[in-house]
């Protein structure tokens, strides 16, 4: 329930980067921040809003994959519907994993999850015909805004951004709106909540189901923008845990949190593996180990995230949208 | 016609009978302690007419509607809120937003809600502390943050389960003139009290609970009379 300077400064920072920045590297790099941020945020609307820790997210993000990639190659159809039909499928599976969370608590239900999009991965991987099996599928290129076939980076960072702002207003909403209070209840004390007449199993499988369908929705972008869906990467642990990780790092169950998180997550992935990666270097993989140590430190010494850090430091007297 | 309705509540959890073919009836405006040993099957009760448990057998009418079978969230839109004995406020959220969430299941306006939230939050006399997280308040305090949160859901029954446990014998007093206050305004209440000064004080009848079974019910005077009541619960020495 804060202002939302913070945010329109990043997201304008991220609007007007294109115009000044050439470098395509740092234009990639942006792009991949927005995504990840996206889907961190969410993530966060089902793990952080709602409660309900997912680590198998990776299940939509793959969907949403999938669906853009098969519209195109298979029915030459514009990945645009292929992302609503991923996002679609994708509320499916989560109006599934909702009932499932109302079943299973804690612990519980991350492991559902998890087994969820390693049962997808498994399909996926398996079935030849169709998805090309564990080989993959190449997104082709095929040019035009309808196809997103879109060589220009800078555009890219515009398409990606409109998802991450989507993402953000969906986040706002939450803090600020009816459902929003009522989903916090949920996730602090469900009982106490349906004492209070809070629907608290309805709105944790919307929670879920929004949180799916945006997640579908940036894996149809990533695979556009890459160009290529490999079932072992979009459908991975790593990759549930990325999102995870980037809320968690950014502050959970907070609007701009997972934004910042994906940026300094990626950033320092990335700065760590230029560094200390290759076989130049002499220790493959060291980078990983630094970047362990780094999560560890931040965990023990920012556990609410950077917004929560930030917050600590410099608390506001009046809280934004409380009337006087 | 009675506001609320128990008839022959059963519940069993095992081979261990909590409530066993409870009734009584509770006219509008009434204020009614419920008394009984740890195990009487107090908060069984509770649970039941909240719609947390499903009774066995019987049923919980409130103005002549069933309850029974309800999901606990539609029997508080219906008009019943509680409090727990093992208190639950939601410790990550002010005050202010723990009542807002009562007052939300009344209103879909938040502004509204908030306005609402912070007239009750004066009314238990928490005023000072709405933005306050929930998790840094005494538990006085808590008691009536629980409380300003059930009474945002409009009840025409409320609910509460302990008032004074657990609170500093300094706050029993205040608490006991806001249950007044309620009980005055008109709503109807269940209470189930241990400290029997504050029950016999405030309570126009009470029911007594043993073994999960109803062993009394009239008023103060007469349960503190009753032979069973003394031997199930006071004791030989209570005198009121």
């Amino acid at each position: 329930m804060r202002g939302v300077t913070p945010a329109v400064i990043f997201f304008a920072g991220a609007g007007l980067a294109p115009l000044v920045v050439q470098d395509a590297f740092l234009l990639d790099s942006l792009v991949f921040i927005l995504i990840w941020g996206a889907a961190a945020a969410a993530w966060n609307v089902a793990g952080g809003y709602a409660g309900q820790i997912s680590l198998g997210h990776s299940a939509f993000f793959g969907l949403g994959a999938y669906g853009a990639a098969i519209f195109g190659v298979r029915w030459e159809l514009s990945p645009w519907l292929g992302l609503a039909a991923g996002a679609l499928v994708a509320m499916v599976v989560g109006l599934l994993i909702g009932y499932l969370s109302n079943r299973l608590r804690g612990p519980y239900f991350v492991l559902a999850t998890i087994a969820f999009s390693q049962v997808l991965l498994v399909a996926a991987s398996r079935w030849r015909g169709f998805l090309s099996g564990g080989e993959g599928i190449p997104v082709p290129f095929r040019p035009g805004f309808w196809t997103l076939g879109i060589a220009d980076k800078r555009v890219w960072v515009w398409i990606v951004l409109g998802l991450a702002i989507l993402a953000y207003v969906v986040a706002m909403y939450l803090e600020r709106a009816r459902r929003g209070y009522q989903l916090a209840a949920v996730r602090e004390d469900e009982d106490a909540a349906l004492s209070l007449g809070v629907p608290a199993r309805r709105l944790k499988v919307a929670a879920i189901c929004v949180s799916a369908a945006l997640t579908a929705a940036c894996g149809a972008l990533w695979a556009q923008y890459v160009g290529f869906v490999d079932p072992f990467y979009v459908f991975s642990v790593d990759l549930s845990l990325r999102f995870a990780l980037a809320a968690v790092v950014g502050g959970l169950g907070t609007a701009l949190g997972p934004f910042l998180g994906a940026a300094l997550v990626t950033t320092v992935e990335t700065f760590l593996r230029g560094q200390f990666g290759g076989i130049g270097a002499g220790l493959v993989g060291i980078y990983l180990i630094i970047y362990g140590c780094a999560l560890i430190v931040m965990v023990r010494w920012a556990p609410q995230g950077l917004v929560g850090w930030v917050r600590e430091r410099w608390p506001r007297r009046a809280v934004a949208g409380t009337a006087p | 016609m009675s506001q609320l309705s128990v008839a022959g509540v059963s519940k069993r959890f095992g081979g261990v009978v909590a409530n066993r073919s409870i009734s009584f009836e509770v006219e509008p405006g009434e204020l009614i302690g419920i008394i009984g040993p740890n195990g009487a099957g107090k908060s069984t009760l509770f649970e039941i007419i909240t719609g947390f448990y499903h009774p066995d057998g019987g049923e919980v009418r409130l103005d002549g509607e069933r309850l029974t079978g309800l999901a606990p969230d539609v029997v508080c839109r219906r008009g019943i809120a509680r409090t727990f004995q093992k208190l639950r406020p939601f410790q990550g959220l002010t005050v202010l937003d723990n009542v807002m969430v009562g007052a939300l299941t009344r209103t879909k306006d938040v502004r509204h809600a908030r306005e609402r939230a912070r007239e009750l939050i004066g009314k238990v006399g928490l005023g000072e502390k709405a933005e306050a997280y929930a998790r840094t308040l005494s538990t006085g305090q808590r008691k009536r943050l629980e409380l300003a949160r059930a009474l945002a859901t409009e009840p025409r029954v409320l609910l509460l389960d302990e008032v004074t446990g657990g609170v500093d014998q300094r706050s029993i007093p205040d608490l006991v003139r806001l249950v007044r206050t309620l009980h005055a305004g008109g709503l109807t209440l269940l209470v189930i009290e241990h400290n029997m000064r504050v029950i016999t004080a405030v309570a126009q009848r009470i029911i007594a609970l043993h073994l999960g079974e109803v062993i009394a019910d009239g008023t103060p005077d007469a349960i503190a009379r009753d032979r069973r009541v003394v031997e199930a619960y006071l004791g030989q020495a209570y005198v009121p």
